[in-house]
Protein backbone atom coordinates (compact mmCIF):
# COMPACT_ATOMS: atom_id res chain seq x y z
CA UNK A 1 0.00 0.00 0.00
CA UNK A 2 2.71 2.78 -0.21
CA UNK A 3 2.09 5.54 -2.27
CA UNK A 4 -1.19 5.18 -0.64
CA UNK A 5 -1.80 8.79 1.97
CA UNK A 6 -5.01 8.24 2.74
CA UNK A 7 -6.57 5.07 4.99
CA UNK A 8 -9.06 2.69 3.73
CA UNK A 9 -11.39 4.24 5.63
CA UNK A 10 -10.92 7.63 3.90
CA UNK A 11 -10.86 5.92 0.53
CA UNK A 12 -14.13 4.27 1.10
CA UNK A 13 -15.85 6.75 2.25
CA UNK A 14 -14.74 8.82 -0.85
CA UNK A 15 -15.31 6.15 -2.93
CA UNK A 16 -18.99 6.33 -1.72
CA UNK A 17 -19.49 10.23 -1.88
CA UNK A 18 -18.17 9.73 -5.91
CA UNK A 19 -20.69 6.80 -6.24
CA UNK A 20 -23.19 9.76 -4.84
CA UNK A 21 -22.18 12.07 -7.42
CA UNK A 22 -22.39 9.72 -10.16
CA UNK A 23 -25.97 9.42 -9.33
CA UNK A 24 -26.83 13.16 -8.64
CA UNK A 25 -25.61 13.98 -11.85
CA UNK A 26 -27.81 11.16 -13.68
CA UNK A 27 -30.60 12.42 -11.55
CA UNK A 28 -30.55 16.22 -12.51
CA UNK A 29 -30.03 14.95 -15.93
CA UNK A 30 -33.23 13.55 -15.79
CA UNK A 31 -34.54 16.46 -13.70
CA UNK A 32 -33.91 18.84 -16.94
CA UNK A 33 -36.53 17.23 -18.65
CA UNK A 34 -39.18 18.07 -16.50
CA UNK A 35 -38.65 21.41 -14.74
CA UNK A 36 -39.65 25.24 -15.91
CA UNK A 37 -36.84 27.16 -17.31
CA UNK A 38 -36.14 28.56 -14.21
CA UNK A 39 -35.65 25.32 -12.21
CA UNK A 40 -33.87 24.01 -15.33
CA UNK A 41 -31.61 27.28 -14.04
CA UNK A 42 -30.92 26.29 -10.72
CA UNK A 43 -30.27 22.75 -12.07
CA UNK A 44 -28.31 23.55 -14.46
CA UNK A 45 -25.98 25.55 -11.73
CA UNK A 46 -26.18 22.13 -9.29
CA UNK A 47 -24.62 20.32 -12.50
CA UNK A 48 -22.12 22.42 -12.25
CA UNK A 49 -21.32 22.11 -8.18
CA UNK A 50 -21.65 18.09 -8.87
CA UNK A 51 -19.43 18.01 -11.59
CA UNK A 52 -16.55 19.56 -9.68
CA UNK A 53 -17.07 17.76 -6.19
CA UNK A 54 -17.05 14.10 -8.56
CA UNK A 55 -14.07 15.55 -10.48
CA UNK A 56 -12.31 16.49 -7.14
CA UNK A 57 -13.08 13.04 -5.82
CA UNK A 58 -11.43 11.65 -9.22
CA UNK A 59 -8.34 12.95 -8.74
CA UNK A 60 -8.07 12.67 -5.17
CA UNK A 61 -8.60 8.91 -5.65
CA UNK A 62 -6.37 8.46 -8.69
CA UNK A 63 -3.67 10.63 -6.31
CA UNK A 64 -3.48 8.28 -3.57
CA UNK A 65 -3.32 5.49 -5.68
CA UNK A 66 -7.01 4.36 -6.00
CA UNK A 67 -9.40 3.51 -8.75
CA UNK A 68 -12.39 5.56 -8.69
CA UNK A 69 -15.52 3.88 -9.00
CA UNK A 70 -17.24 4.33 -11.97
CA UNK A 71 -21.24 5.64 -12.71
CA UNK A 72 -23.72 3.20 -13.55
CA UNK A 73 -25.45 3.19 -16.73
CA UNK A 74 -28.36 4.06 -15.22
CA UNK A 75 -30.67 4.77 -11.64
CA UNK A 76 -33.70 3.45 -9.95
CA UNK A 77 -35.54 6.55 -8.82
CA UNK A 78 -37.62 5.99 -5.97
CA UNK A 79 -40.74 7.22 -7.21
CA UNK A 80 -41.24 7.33 -11.08
CA UNK A 81 -40.23 11.08 -12.52
CA UNK A 82 -43.36 11.96 -14.54
CA UNK A 83 -43.74 15.53 -13.65
CA UNK A 84 -42.17 18.81 -11.51
CA UNK A 85 -43.04 17.61 -8.42
CA UNK A 86 -41.02 13.87 -9.26
CA UNK A 87 -38.37 15.87 -10.42
CA UNK A 88 -38.03 18.00 -7.97
CA UNK A 89 -38.44 15.25 -4.90
CA UNK A 90 -35.36 13.35 -7.13
CA UNK A 91 -33.41 16.34 -6.45
CA UNK A 92 -34.05 16.19 -2.89
CA UNK A 93 -33.49 12.55 -2.68
CA UNK A 94 -30.48 12.78 -4.64
CA UNK A 95 -28.49 15.83 -2.45
CA UNK A 96 -29.66 13.97 0.67
CA UNK A 97 -27.61 10.77 -0.55
CA UNK A 98 -25.00 13.28 -1.72
CA UNK A 99 -24.98 15.01 2.05
CA UNK A 100 -24.92 11.35 3.54
CA UNK A 101 -22.23 10.87 1.72
CA UNK A 102 -20.17 13.67 2.00
CA UNK A 103 -20.59 13.18 6.18
CA UNK A 104 -19.54 10.26 6.10
CA UNK A 105 -16.42 11.43 4.54
CA UNK A 106 -16.05 13.61 7.67
CA UNK A 107 -16.13 10.84 10.02
CA UNK A 108 -13.48 8.59 8.16
CA UNK A 109 -10.75 11.09 8.52
CA UNK A 110 -8.99 12.96 10.64
CA UNK A 111 -6.69 14.62 7.69
CA UNK A 112 -7.63 18.28 8.06
CA UNK A 113 -7.71 19.33 4.77
CA UNK A 114 -10.03 16.71 3.28
CA UNK A 115 -12.14 17.71 6.35
CA UNK A 116 -12.16 21.13 5.30
CA UNK A 117 -13.07 19.83 1.85
CA UNK A 118 -15.61 17.55 3.27
CA UNK A 119 -17.51 20.19 5.39
CA UNK A 120 -17.79 22.39 2.45
CA UNK A 121 -19.64 19.99 0.36
CA UNK A 122 -21.73 19.19 3.65
CA UNK A 123 -22.47 23.08 4.09
CA UNK A 124 -23.02 23.84 0.64
CA UNK A 125 -24.94 20.63 -0.29
CA UNK A 126 -27.40 21.80 2.31
CA UNK A 127 -28.17 25.28 0.77
CA UNK A 128 -28.29 23.44 -2.60
CA UNK A 129 -30.71 20.95 -1.19
CA UNK A 130 -32.65 23.88 0.53
CA UNK A 131 -33.84 25.36 -2.72
CA UNK A 132 -35.52 22.14 -4.43
CA UNK A 133 -36.70 21.32 -0.84
CA UNK A 134 -38.87 24.41 -0.82
CA UNK A 135 -39.87 24.23 -4.38
CA UNK A 136 -41.02 20.55 -3.12
CA UNK A 137 -42.85 21.29 -0.66
CA UNK A 138 -40.39 19.79 1.28
CA UNK A 139 -39.85 20.22 5.48
CA UNK A 140 -38.02 21.30 7.03
CA UNK A 141 -36.22 22.98 3.90
CA UNK A 142 -33.13 23.04 6.47
CA UNK A 143 -33.11 20.02 8.43
CA UNK A 144 -31.57 20.10 11.43
CA UNK A 145 -28.62 17.71 11.09
CA UNK A 146 -27.84 17.69 7.26
CA UNK A 147 -26.44 14.25 5.86
CA UNK A 148 -28.20 12.32 8.81
CA UNK A 149 -32.02 13.66 9.35
CA UNK A 150 -34.00 14.13 5.91
CA UNK B 1 -5.37 10.91 16.65
CA UNK B 2 -3.10 10.07 13.55
CA UNK B 3 -3.34 12.77 10.92
CA UNK B 4 -2.87 11.13 7.70
CA UNK B 5 -0.42 13.60 5.75
CA UNK B 6 0.08 13.99 2.32
CA UNK B 7 3.03 12.06 1.41
CA UNK B 8 5.81 14.78 0.94
CA UNK B 9 7.11 13.11 -2.02
CA UNK B 10 3.60 14.17 -4.19
CA UNK B 11 4.93 17.11 -6.37
CA UNK B 12 2.60 20.60 -5.98
CA UNK B 13 2.19 20.29 -9.22
CA UNK B 14 -0.27 17.23 -8.49
CA UNK B 15 -1.43 18.38 -5.57
CA UNK B 16 -3.98 16.48 -3.87
CA UNK B 17 -7.19 18.52 -4.99
CA UNK B 18 -9.50 17.59 -1.90
CA UNK B 19 -6.59 17.46 0.40
CA UNK B 20 -5.12 20.95 -0.88
CA UNK B 21 -8.00 22.88 -0.47
CA UNK B 22 -7.98 23.61 2.88
CA UNK B 23 -10.38 26.29 4.21
CA UNK B 24 -7.79 28.61 6.63
CA UNK B 25 -10.19 28.48 9.36
CA UNK B 26 -10.20 25.15 9.42
CA UNK B 27 -6.47 24.86 8.72
CA UNK B 28 -5.50 26.70 11.66
CA UNK B 29 -7.47 24.03 14.42
CA UNK B 30 -5.55 21.97 16.50
CA UNK B 31 -5.80 18.53 16.34
CA UNK B 32 -5.39 17.69 19.51
CA UNK B 33 -9.06 16.61 20.16
CA UNK B 34 -8.27 14.56 23.82
CA UNK B 35 -6.75 17.14 25.64
CA UNK B 36 -8.12 16.97 29.36
CA UNK B 37 -10.50 19.78 29.79
CA UNK B 38 -13.58 21.05 29.50
CA UNK B 39 -15.61 19.27 26.60
CA UNK B 40 -15.65 21.54 23.68
CA UNK B 41 -18.81 20.33 22.98
CA UNK B 42 -19.80 21.91 25.97
CA UNK B 43 -20.39 25.80 24.62
CA UNK B 44 -21.69 24.79 21.26
CA UNK B 45 -24.78 23.22 23.27
CA UNK B 46 -25.08 26.21 25.44
CA UNK B 47 -25.18 28.40 22.42
CA UNK B 48 -28.08 26.63 20.79
CA UNK B 49 -29.91 26.50 24.14
CA UNK B 50 -29.26 30.55 23.89
CA UNK B 51 -30.61 30.50 20.42
CA UNK B 52 -33.55 29.12 21.38
CA UNK B 53 -34.52 31.77 24.08
CA UNK B 54 -33.64 34.64 21.66
CA UNK B 55 -35.35 32.91 18.53
CA UNK B 56 -38.55 32.54 20.99
CA UNK B 57 -38.13 36.03 22.22
CA UNK B 58 -37.91 37.37 18.60
CA UNK B 59 -40.70 35.44 17.53
CA UNK B 60 -42.59 36.80 20.82
CA UNK B 61 -41.79 40.62 20.21
CA UNK B 62 -42.86 40.09 16.98
CA UNK B 63 -45.25 37.32 15.86
CA UNK B 64 -44.75 38.00 11.81
CA UNK B 65 -41.39 36.39 12.08
CA UNK B 66 -42.65 33.08 13.28
CA UNK B 67 -42.68 31.45 9.80
CA UNK B 68 -39.10 32.40 9.10
CA UNK B 69 -38.22 31.97 12.65
CA UNK B 70 -39.96 28.74 13.90
CA UNK B 71 -38.12 26.33 12.05
CA UNK B 72 -34.90 27.65 13.33
CA UNK B 73 -35.49 27.42 16.70
CA UNK B 74 -36.84 23.68 15.89
CA UNK B 75 -33.19 23.06 14.63
CA UNK B 76 -31.64 24.52 17.53
CA UNK B 77 -33.81 22.65 20.19
CA UNK B 78 -32.28 19.77 17.96
CA UNK B 79 -28.76 20.73 17.71
CA UNK B 80 -29.14 21.27 21.76
CA UNK B 81 -30.48 17.97 22.45
CA UNK B 82 -27.97 16.25 20.05
CA UNK B 83 -25.20 18.19 21.59
CA UNK B 84 -26.13 17.10 25.01
CA UNK B 85 -26.33 13.70 24.54
CA UNK B 86 -22.89 13.12 23.21
CA UNK B 87 -21.55 15.77 26.32
CA UNK B 88 -23.44 13.36 28.08
CA UNK B 89 -22.01 9.79 26.43
CA UNK B 90 -18.38 11.10 26.80
CA UNK B 91 -18.43 12.10 29.88
CA UNK B 92 -20.01 8.52 30.86
CA UNK B 93 -23.29 9.98 32.83
CA UNK B 94 -25.37 7.06 33.33
CA UNK B 95 -28.19 9.52 33.79
CA UNK B 96 -28.82 12.30 31.40
CA UNK B 97 -27.80 15.71 32.20
CA UNK B 98 -31.14 17.92 32.78
CA UNK B 99 -29.76 20.99 30.29
CA UNK B 100 -29.86 24.14 32.16
CA UNK B 101 -32.30 26.72 30.88
CA UNK B 102 -30.75 29.39 29.30
CA UNK B 103 -31.25 32.51 30.28
CA UNK B 104 -33.37 35.06 28.36
CA UNK B 105 -31.55 37.12 25.80
CA UNK B 106 -30.29 40.37 27.65
CA UNK B 107 -30.20 42.49 24.52
CA UNK B 108 -32.47 43.28 21.67
CA UNK B 109 -34.51 40.15 20.42
CA UNK B 110 -35.21 41.07 17.31
CA UNK B 111 -34.07 39.82 13.54
CA UNK B 112 -30.51 41.52 13.48
CA UNK B 113 -29.64 39.92 16.81
CA UNK B 114 -30.71 36.33 15.14
CA UNK B 115 -28.70 36.92 12.04
CA UNK B 116 -25.76 37.87 14.26
CA UNK B 117 -26.18 35.28 16.38
CA UNK B 118 -26.67 32.13 13.48
CA UNK B 119 -24.18 33.26 12.27
CA UNK B 120 -21.90 32.35 15.38
CA UNK B 121 -23.02 29.69 15.76
CA UNK B 122 -22.09 28.21 12.46
CA UNK B 123 -18.65 29.80 12.52
CA UNK B 124 -18.35 28.36 16.62
CA UNK B 125 -19.26 24.72 15.52
CA UNK B 126 -17.16 25.08 12.35
CA UNK B 127 -13.89 25.94 13.86
CA UNK B 128 -14.21 22.76 16.02
CA UNK B 129 -14.12 20.07 13.06
CA UNK B 130 -10.06 20.00 12.12
CA UNK B 131 -9.37 19.01 15.73
CA UNK B 132 -12.39 16.37 16.81
CA UNK B 133 -12.95 12.93 16.87
CA UNK B 134 -14.32 11.10 14.08
CA UNK B 135 -17.22 9.77 15.94
CA UNK B 136 -18.36 13.64 17.08
CA UNK B 137 -17.16 15.51 14.12
CA UNK B 138 -20.21 14.41 11.84
CA UNK B 139 -22.39 15.84 14.76
CA UNK B 140 -20.67 18.94 14.69
CA UNK B 141 -20.00 19.61 10.91
CA UNK B 142 -24.13 18.70 10.66
CA UNK B 143 -24.55 21.37 13.17
CA UNK B 144 -22.24 23.66 11.65
CA UNK B 145 -23.59 22.93 8.33
CA UNK B 146 -27.45 23.79 9.03
CA UNK B 147 -26.71 26.88 10.83
CA UNK B 148 -24.83 27.97 7.85
CA UNK B 149 -27.50 27.51 5.52
CA UNK B 150 -29.72 29.67 8.21
CA UNK B 151 -26.85 32.33 8.25
CA UNK B 152 -27.06 32.14 4.01
CA UNK B 153 -31.49 32.06 3.67
CA UNK B 154 -31.36 34.79 6.92
CA UNK B 155 -28.83 37.28 5.33
CA UNK B 156 -25.89 38.61 6.55
CA UNK B 157 -25.61 40.07 9.54
CA UNK B 158 -26.69 44.10 9.79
Amino acid sequence: MSGTQLDAGAVSALQGALAAEHAALWSYTLILAFVPADQAAVARTDIIAHRTLRSQIEQTLTDVGARPVSAQPAYTTPVPVTDVLSAGRLAVTAEADALGAWRSVLEHTTNVQLRAAAFKALAEGTARAARWRLATGTTPVIPSLPGITR
Amino acid sequence: MSPVGVAPRLSRRRALVLLGAAVPALAACSTSAADAGPDPLIPLAERARTDVALVTAAITADPGLTGVLDPLRSARVDHADALQKEIDRLAGATTPTAAPQAAAPSGAADMAAVRQAVDAAAREATGLIGGLPVERVGLVGSVAACCSAYATVLGSPA
